[in-house]
Formats: structure tokens, sequence, C-alpha cells
């Protein structure tokens, strides 16, 4: 596995945005590990098994296959172009920088959650 | 003897009980806190304890002052310098430990301000002072060391005021609810208080200064004692109640599927 994608911050903060009732997008750890897999290939193409890689352990090949085709190509944030094979669009980067925002939003609010437990 | 003298002894007098209540009163609730606030608590409790012993002392020099007993009033300062020199070293652990989180190396940092403590209180005693000038309103010490003021300012108030204020930048910046911005910003507005005007109480020569600063050190004490309990009035003049949830009694037989009348002429 790559570096790039830490999967349990990933994780960490999609259960924070569930906690706030905020169940899909970025708080579906698959979408965001999607995404992640997919903005980090910019340019090139993302197989469907590296995708898989990051994601097997939160769900099966087929709600994998599933999310693919009913939210990143359907809304247009990522293109198949080969059979397993796909590339993000502008509309993917934007929600990529999205998903970078809401990872930002979680790590400050949880360092202020920490200095707000440690104030007596 | 002015009667100002008096009432600048019983401002100390007010400022050394309150703080000492307020240091009983933290220690004694100190179970409802977290373990992770405990180190921050201590902290601040050991802070209040030196403000308390800083102006007990201070008491006893006005009353002195008042009989004119000059060597008590002399004997006095010098043994209120020593609690007043470390004031900063819990406050800086406090602020410290709160933001980074790490007991280690906030207590090495807070040590380095034992050393600016003791580097001042070596100056001040070796330097020795100028006075005592009585005035109506008080009776006033000139330390005879520029090196000494100078290590008072920058070590010992400039860097723990300037780390409240970035505190309290932090806390401002951060959308939180009003309950939590009132409980964190002004336990710190009161120690700033409390903190800048001991400092302008210890090197001011001039004594309606000095009156009013310890003024303003018992409005400090008060806005502490405020932050952590504050009365119902204030709280639901600022709207930062906070509601028991027993207050509401669900009944048993209610789902949560079902419409409450007022939910249905809203949906439309």
């Amino acid at each position: 596995m790559s570096d790039d994608i830490d999967v349990r911050l990933e994780q960490q903060v999609a259960e924070f945005y569930q906690s706030l009732g905020i169940h899909q997008g970025p708080g579906d750890i698959q979408y965001r590990l999607i995404l992640k897999v997919l903005s980090k290939n910019e340019g090139k193409i993302t197989e469907f098994s590296e995708i898989r890689e990051y994601t097997d352990m939160f769900a099966d090949k087929g709600s994998i296959g599933s999310k693919m085709k009913t939210i990143f190509q359907l809304e247009g944030l990522a293109e198949k172009v080969k059979r397993g094979g796909y590339t993000i669009t502008d509309k993917g980067i934007t929600a990529s920088n999205f998903l970078k925002d809401t990872t930002a939003f979680y790590k400050k609010n949880k360092r202020m959650g920490e200095i707000i437990e440690r104030m007596p | 003897m002015s009667t100002g003298i008096l009432l600048n002894a019983t401002i100390c007098f007010a400022i050394a009980l309150s703080s000492f209540a307020f240091a009983w009163v933290l220690a004694r609730d100190g179970k409802e806190h977290n373990e992770k606030s405990k180190p921050a608590l201590w902290s601040l409790i050991v802070l209040w304890i030196l403000v308390g012993l800083t102006y007990l002392p201070t008491t006893v020099r006005m009353i002195a002052a008042y009989m004119g007993n000059q060597q008590l009033d002399l004997f006095m300062y010098y043994i209120a310098a020593v609690p007043f020199s470390f004031v900063a070293v819990p406050l800086v652990f406090f602020i410290l430990y709160v933001i980074i989180g790490d007991q280690k190396i906030s207590g090495v940092i807070s040590a380095l301000f034992v050393l600016f403590g003791a580097a001042y209180l070596a100056l001040f005693f070796s330097s020795g002072v100028i006075g005592p000038t009585i005035t109506p309103l008080t009776s006033l010490f000139t330390i005879n060391s520029d090196i000494a003021i100078n290590i008072y300012l920058i070590g010992l108030f400039v860097i723990p005021t300037a780390m409240i204020i970035g505190l309290l930048f932090l806390i401002f910046l951060q959308r939180m609810p009003k309950r939590l911005r009132y409980r964190t910003a002004l336990p710190l507005v009161a120690i700033s208080f409390v903190f800048d005007f001991m400092l302008t109480d210890m090197i001011t020569l001039d004594d309606a200064m000095q009156l009013a600063a310890r003024i303003f050190v018992l409005i400090g004490t008060v806005q502490a004692f405020l932050a952590y309990f504050p009365p119902l009035t204030l709280q639901e003049k600022l709207g930062i109640q906070k509601y028991e949830y027993n207050l509401y009694e669900k009944e048993e037989d209610t789902e949560f599927d079902e419409y409450d009348e007022e939910e249905a002429d809203i949906n439309v």
C-alpha cells in the first residue's frame, strides 16, 4: 500500500462525519478511499484492483463496483476508459479538493476538541 | 495615617482570600474534571495559591505601613516577592499543557521560568530596594536593579502574556458553542487580568495606579470565579445554560416515527 493514503485517518474522518449525521460523501469511507486513489493517479489510469487494495477491508468487490458506477461514473467524477480502468475528471478533482478540506476541518476540530478537553 | 492605606489593605486581603478560596474550590471539585485536564487543573490551583501568597503578606505590609512600622513593611515586601516571582511558572505550564498536551515538554519549559524567577529574586535581594515611600493610598518601594526589572518584564510577564493572547486567539478564531467559548475564554481573560495587573502593581511608582491595579486584580479573581461557577442568571442572559436531560420526560408509548401536531403543520 502507498504511504500517500492513510486508511486509518480516512476511517477516523469518515466516522467523525458519520457522528455528525453525514453518512454519505465525506462520511462514507468507500467514497473517500475511491476518490483518494483516483486523485492520487491524476492523469493516469487507475486500476480497479488498486482501488480494492484500500477498500477490501471495508467493503466487498460488488459494492465498490456499484459505487463506481452509481456515484463516480453517473455523477461524472470518473470516467471508465477500459475494462477495470478509470481516470478522474475535473469534477472529480473538485470533489477531491473538497475531501481534503473535510480532512483539514476534521483535524482542526479534533485539535480544538483536545484543547478544550485539557482545559479544566 | 490615611484610611486610603486601609482600603488598600482591605483590597489586598480580599484578593488573597478569594484566591485561596478559589484554589480550594478547584481542588475540592477536582474529581469532577477528566484525567486529561488534571495537570492543567493543578497548575491553576498552584497559580491561585501563589496569587494568594503574594497578596497575604502585602495585606500585612499595608497594615504595617498604616501603623508606621517600616521594618515589617520591608520584610513583608521581601516575603511577597518570593511567590510573586514564580507566578509565571504554573501559568506557563497551564498554557503549554492546554495547547500541546505534553506534560514533559510543558514541565521542562515552565522549569525555565523557575530559572527566570530565581534570577529575578537573586538580583532583587542582592540589589535591594529603595523605600518605603508612604503616600495617602499605599506604601511604595523601588527595585534598585534595572536588570531585575528587565528580567521581570520580559521573562516573567511578556512571554506568558503573549501565550495567553495566543491561546485566546486560537479560541476566538474557532466556531464553537457559546457555553464552551465562555468556559474557555473567560478563565484566560481572568488570569490575564490578574497577571498583568500584578505586574503593574509591583513596578508602578504611582500610588493611585497601584490601587487601581489591585482593584483590577480583584476583578480578575471574581471573573475567574464567574468563569468556573457562573450564576444561573448570568447563564440565562448569556445563553450558556446547560439543560439537564431528565427535565424532559418522554412518554413511554411515543414512537419516533409518529408525527407531532406541530411537525404536521410545518410539513405542508
